[in-house]
C-alpha cells in the first residue's frame, strides 16, 4: 500500500463516500420500491395513519378549533423568519442566498489552504451587496432604519448566521470588520463617525474590499481585558505617548481577527504612565510608518481569517484618529463586546445549524438496510435534540438581540455563552451521528466543528462570560 | 491469567520510554501533527523494541507486543495501559500500534502457520454501513438492521472476494488485511496482500486527526484466494467478537491517553502563565476546569481498565469494552476540551498541541460505532447477559 498523501486537494476532490456508488444506488432503488409496495399493500393502515397525524385529525375540530391549529409545512428557518421585523426578515433571506452563492464554492478550500486564499472578491461582493455597511442604517449604513431602532444588532447577527452556516473562516473575514467599526459607532462621536466611518461606507458601497480590525488582546492580556476585575490588574504594554499633533504608540497586540489583512485598526493603547482606566481607542492606519504585522497564527478553525500579530514601534497617530474622550476606551471596549456578543453567538448558532443540516442530509441519503438513516427512531430522536438545541440558542440570540439600541451585558455574554456551547455540543453530535464520514474534511461537519470550537474562547472565554454576568447582575440580581 | 506487577511496570515503562524519545521527537516543528514522513521511522522503532505486534515470529513484539500473541498469557492491561502511554504524546501512533495488532492477534487467534508471514497488517473489519448491528453479527446474511455486503464466494481452490471495506486504518506499509466479510450464512476471515489483483486502496483524503495512522477505503472486485488464506475453520464469529471487543477498548485506552497528556500539559500552562494578577492556576475558574478534566480522565481510564481486567472473549468483556468506546471516550473528549479551555486562545492554536489533542480525540469517539450503534448493542448484549 502507497502511503497516502493527506494534504492535496486532488484527494480530497477524488475521495469517495461509500454507499453512493452504482451498486449500492441500484440496491437502494430497490429497497425504497419494496417500502413502498409493504405500505401501499396496506390501504387502510395507509389511510388511518394519513387521518390520525394532525393535519388530518384537525378536520374534526369545529371552524375556530381549527383556527387554533398550526398545520403548515414550514420550516423551523421560514417560522423564524416570519417573526422578524421587515428589515431583518429582508436580510436574512438575502443573507442565506448570499452565503450559499458566494461563500460555500470557496469553503472547504479556504480552509485547507488560507495563506493562497485571495479574499477581495468575495469582499467586494459582500460590500456592493451592502452587507459590510449593515452596522449603520440608511443612509450612512445600509442597514433597514425602522429594524435598527428595534434592535440595533439583530440585523447583523442574522447576516452573521447565515455566514457562519457555510463557512467559520470566511464568516469571520466579513463580520470582524464590523467589530473594528464598533468602536467608531458606540463612542458616540460624531466627528470620529464623519472623518472616519462616513467616507470607510461610501467606498464600501462601491464594492472596496477594505476591513478594519478591532484590537484589544496583548500577549500578556488576553481574557483579562474582556472582565473587569482581570482588566484592573492586567499586564499591558500597548502605550500611547503624547506627541506634537497626536501621539506615538508602541506595543504589541495578538490573535487580532482579520488583522493581517485589514487595511485600518480600532487599537487600545494606556496613555504613558497610566494604567488601564486610561485605555484610549485609537484608529491605525496599516501604512503608518512604524506599523507591522508580525506573526500570522496557524489556528485550528476559522482559518480563512487570520489571527494576526500587530506590531507598533514608534507609530505616530494624529490626534483626529483618537476616537472620543480620552480615557474612555475601556468603557468603550466593553460596550463594543456587548454588541459583539450576540453576533459571536450567532456565528457559533451557524456553525451549529451548517453541521446540523449536512448531517440531515446525510441521514437522507444514506442507507442502513431497508431503511434510511433518518427512519430510524434513534436517529430522529438524536436529529431532534440537535434541532431544539439550536432553536433555543436562537431564541436566546435574538431575545439579546431586542434590547431597543442598547445591548445589556448579561443579556449578551448569555447569548454567546449558550449558542457556543450548543453549537459546539451539535457539531459534536452530526460528527457522530456521521459515524466516520463525520470527520472527512470533503464532507465539512468536521471543519464546522473546528470553527465552532473557537467561539467558545473569543469575545471573552466562556469562563469570562459568565463572570460578566455576575458583575452585570450583581447588585439587583445576586447580593439581595 | 494476567502479568505480574513487575512485568506490567516494564511493560508501561518501555512504551513511555518509546513515546518520551521516538515520538515526541517527530513534533520538533511547525506542524501540529508533527513530521508525518517520520513516522515510518518511529513506527520500525517500536518493531525493534518489542512494542509493536506482528503475525511474524521473528519480529520482538510477536508475543508481548500490543495486542501480541501472549495475549491470554499476559492479559489485556498491559496492552490497554501501553496504547494510553503512547497515546499520552501522539494519538496517531498509538492508533497504528493498535491496529497493527489487532490484525495480528486475530492471526494468532486463527492458529495458522503462516509459511511467509507480512510484517504489517490492518483490520478491515468495517461495511458500507459501518460495524454489524447485534442481529446481523449473529447472522450476517440478515437485514439486522443492514446485512454483510462483502462476500466471499467458494470456488475451486479458493474464494472470490467481492465487496467494499471502508475505513480501513493501517500503518505506513501495510501488506495485508485481515478482511471479515460474509461466506454464505457464516462469517469468513481472509487474510489478503493488499497487493493482490481487484484490490485497491483508496485514500479517503484530508481529515481531522489521526494523521499519523493511514486511512483508507479498501475495495475488492473479483480478488481470488487460496484456501489457505482463509483464517477460520468455517465460521469466524470468534475472531470478529475478540476483534471488535479489543478494538472498542483498545480506541478507549487511547482516548484516556489522549487525556491524560492533556491535562498535565493543561497543569503545567496554568503553573507558567500569569493572568489577572496572579498566576493562572490561582484562579477558582481554572481550577475547576482542571479537576474536572482531571475527573473526566480517570473515570475514562477506569472504564478502559475495567473492561482491561476481563477475560477474552466473554460477552461481558465485549460489553464492558463497548461501553468503554462510548462512554470513556466521551469522558476523555471533556476532558480534552476543557483542558484546551485553560489555555484560552493559545489553546486554539496549534503551537501547545491541545487543538490536535482535541481533534484526535473527536475522531476516536467517531470510529467504530456511532453512539446510537454503541447503545442498542450495550442494550442487547445486556439482554444476552442476563
Amino acid at each position: 500500500m502507497k502511503p497516502a498523501d493527506q494534504t492535496t486537494r486532488e484527494r480530497q476532490a477524488t475521495s469517495i463516500i461509500p454507499g453512493m456508488g452504482p451498486e449500492q444506488t441500484a440496491r437502494t432503488t430497490k429497497i425504497r420500491a419494496d417500502i413502498h409496495e409493504t405500505i401501499e399493500a396496506d390501504p387502510t393502515l395507509k389511510k388511518r395513519i394519513a387521518k390520525l397525524a394532525m393535519p388530518g385529525a384537525s378536520r374534526d375540530l369545529n371552524f375556530f378549533g381549527k383556527l387554533l391549529v398550526d398545520c403548515g409545512e414550514r420550516t423551523i428557518w421560514e417560522r423564524d423568519t416570519a417573526t422578524l421585523p421587515w428589515g431583518c426578515r429582508y436580510w436574512r433571506r438575502k443573507a442565506r442566498d448570499f452565503a450559499r452563492q458566494y461563500i460555500r464554492p470557496d469553503a472547504l478550500a479556504a480552509d485547507l489552504d488560507p495563506h493562497n486564499y485571495d479574499p477581495k472578491p468575495i469582499l467586494s461582493a459582500a460590500a456592493k451587496a451592502g452587507f459590510q455597511t449593515a452596522m449603520m442604517p440608511f443612509p450612512i449604513g445600509t442597514a433597514e432604519p425602522f429594524a435598527y431602532l428595534r434592535a440595533a444588532v439583530m440585523q447583523p447577527a442574522v447576516i452573521a448566521e447565515e455566514f457562519a452556516t457555510e463557512c467559520g473562516g470566511i464568516g469571520l473575514l466579513l463580520l470582524a470588520h464590523h467589530l473594528g467599526c464598533a468602536p467608531i459607532m458606540l463612542s458616540g462621536h460624531i466627528p470620529s463617525m464623519v472623518r472616519h466611518l462616513v467616507p470607510l461606507y461610501q467606498r464600501l458601497k462601491k464594492g472596496a474590499p477594505e476591513t478594519m480590525a478591532f484590537a484589544i488582546t496583548e500577549p500578556g492580556a488576553g481574557s483579562d481585558v474582556e472582565e473587569t476585575e482581570g482588566g484592573a490588574q492586567a499586564h499591558l504594554v500597548t502605550t500611547a505617548k503624547r506627541a506634537k499633533g497626536g501621539f506615538i504608540l508602541n506595543g504589541r497586540k495578538c490573535f487580532i481577527s482579520g488583522g493581517g489583512y485589514a487595511q485600518k485598526v480600532t487599537l487600545y493603547a494606556k496613555l504613558d504612565g497610566e494604567g488601564i482606566e486610561s485605555w484610549t481607542c485609537f484608529i491605525v492606519d496599516k501604512n503608518m510608518p512604524g506599523f507591522s504585522v508580525g506573526r500570522l497564527e496557524h489556528k485550528m478553525g476559522q482559518r480563512a481569517s487570520d489571527a494576526a500579530e500587530l506590531i507598533l514601534e514608534d507609530v505616530f497617530v494624529p490626534k483626529e484618529n483618537a476616537v472620543g474622550k480620552l480615557r474612555s476606551g475601556w468603557a468603550n471596549n466593553r460596550n463594543v463586546l456587548n454588541y459583539s456578543r450576540p453576533c459571536v453567538g450567532a456565528m457559533a448558532l451557524g456553525h451549529g445549524r451548517g453541521a446540523f443540516e449536512r448531517a440531515l442530509e446525510f441521514c437522507r441519503r444514506t442507507y442502513l438496510g431497508p431503511k434510511r438513516l433518518i427512519d430510524y427512531q434513534d436517529i430522529q430522536y438524536t436529529l431532534s435534540d440537535m434541532a431544539m438545541s439550536l432553536w433555543s440558542a436562537r431564541a436566546m440570540i435574538w431575545h439579546s438581540c431586542a434590547q431597543l439600541l442598547r445591548c445589556n451585558q448579561a443579556a449578551s455574554a448569555t447569548a454567546k455563552v449558550i449558542a457556543s456551547d450548543t453549537a459546539f455540543k451539535v457539531c459534536n453530535q452530526a460528527i457522530e451521528i456521521m459515524g466516520d464520514h463525520g470527520y472527512v474534511h470533503a464532507n465539512s461537519v468536521e471543519r464546522l466543528w473546528r470553527d465552532s470550537r473557537l467561539t467558545q474562547i473569543y469575545e471573552g472565554t466562556n469562563q469570562i462570560n459568565r463572570l460578566s454576568l455576575i458583575e452585570f447582575l450583581w447588585e439587583a440580581e445576586f447580593n439581595k | 491469567m494476567s502479568t505480574s506487577s513487575f512485568e506490567m511496570h516494564e511493560f508501561i515503562e518501555t512504551a513511555h520510554a518509546f513515546a518520551a524519545k521516538s515520538v515526541a521527537s517527530i513534533f520538533d516543528g511547525e506542524h501540529a501533527d508533527g513530521k508525518l514522513d517520520k513516522i515510518d521511522d518511529v513506527l520500525s522503532t517500536a518493531f525493534s523494541i518489542g512494542l509493536a505486534a506482528s503475525p511474524d515470529p521473528n519480529q520482538p513484539g510477536y508475543d508481548y507486543g500490543i495486542w501480541g500473541a501472549a495475549l491470554s498469557e499476559t492479559g489485556l492491561a498491559p496492552s490497554t495501559l501501553m496504547l494510553s502511554a503512547v497515546a499520552e504524546v501522539c494519538g496517531g501512533v498509538a492508533l497504528n500500534l493498535h491496529v497493527q495488532g489487532l490484525a495480528s492477534q486475530v492471526i494468532h487467534m486463527s492458529g495458522r502457520q503462516l509459511t511467509s508471514p507480512p510484517v504489517r497488517v490492518a483490520p478491515a473489519i468495517q461495511e458500507e454501513f459501518g460495524l454489524p448491528g447485534w442481529g446481523t453479527l449473529n447472522v450476517p446474511s440478515v437485514d439486522a438492521p443492514a446485512r454483510v455486503m462483502s462476500e466471499a464466494k467458494p470456488v475451486k481452490g479458493g474464494y472470490v472476494i467481492d465487496g467494499v471495506k471502508p475505513f480501513m486504518y493501517a500503518m505506513p506499509g501495510a501488506e495485508s488485511a485481515v478482511v471479515f466479510c460474509r461466506v454464505d450464512e457464516n462469517w469468513g476471515c481472509f487474510l489478503i496482500p493488499l497487493t493482490s489483483a481487484g484490490l485497491k486502496t483508496e485514500a479517503v483524503g484530508v481529515r481531522t486527526g489521526l494523521r499519523a495512522s493511514y486511512l483508507t477505503h479498501l475495495t475488492l472486485k473479483g480478488v481470488q484466494i487460496p484456501l489457505e488464506a482463509r483464517l477460520d475453520d468455517g465460521d469466524a464469529l470468534p475472531l470478529l467478537i475478540r476483534s471488535l471487543s479489543l478494538h472498542w477498548l483498545g480506541l478507549a485506552a487511547i482516548g484516556a491517553g489522549i487525556a491524560r497528556g492533556a491535562v498535565k500539559a493543561a497543569r503545567k500552562y496554568a503553573s507558567e502563565r500569569y493572568q489577572g494578577g496572579t498566576m493562572l492556576e490561582n484562579h477558582p475558574v481554572i481550577r475547576m476546569l482542571i479537576a474536572g478534566a482531571e475527573s473526566n480522565m480517570e473515570a475514562a481510564g477506569a472504564l478502559a481498565a475495567r473492561a482491561g481486567d476481563m477475560h477474552l472473549d466473554t460477552p461481558e468483556i465485549m460489553r464492558a469494552s463497548a461501553i468503554a468506546r462510548l462512554t470513556g471516550l466521551q469522558l476523555s473528549t471533556e476532558a480534552v476540551t476543557d483542558s484546551l479551555q485553560v489555555f484560552g486562545g493559545y489553546g486554539y492554536m496549534e503551537d501547545y498541541g491541545m487543538e490536535k489533542r482535541l481533534r484526535d480525540v473527536t475522531v476516536l469517539k467517531s470510529m467504530a460505532g456511532t453512539p446510537q450503534y454503541l447503545k442498542q448493542f450495550i442494550f442487547e448484549s445486556g439482554e444476552v447477559r442476563s
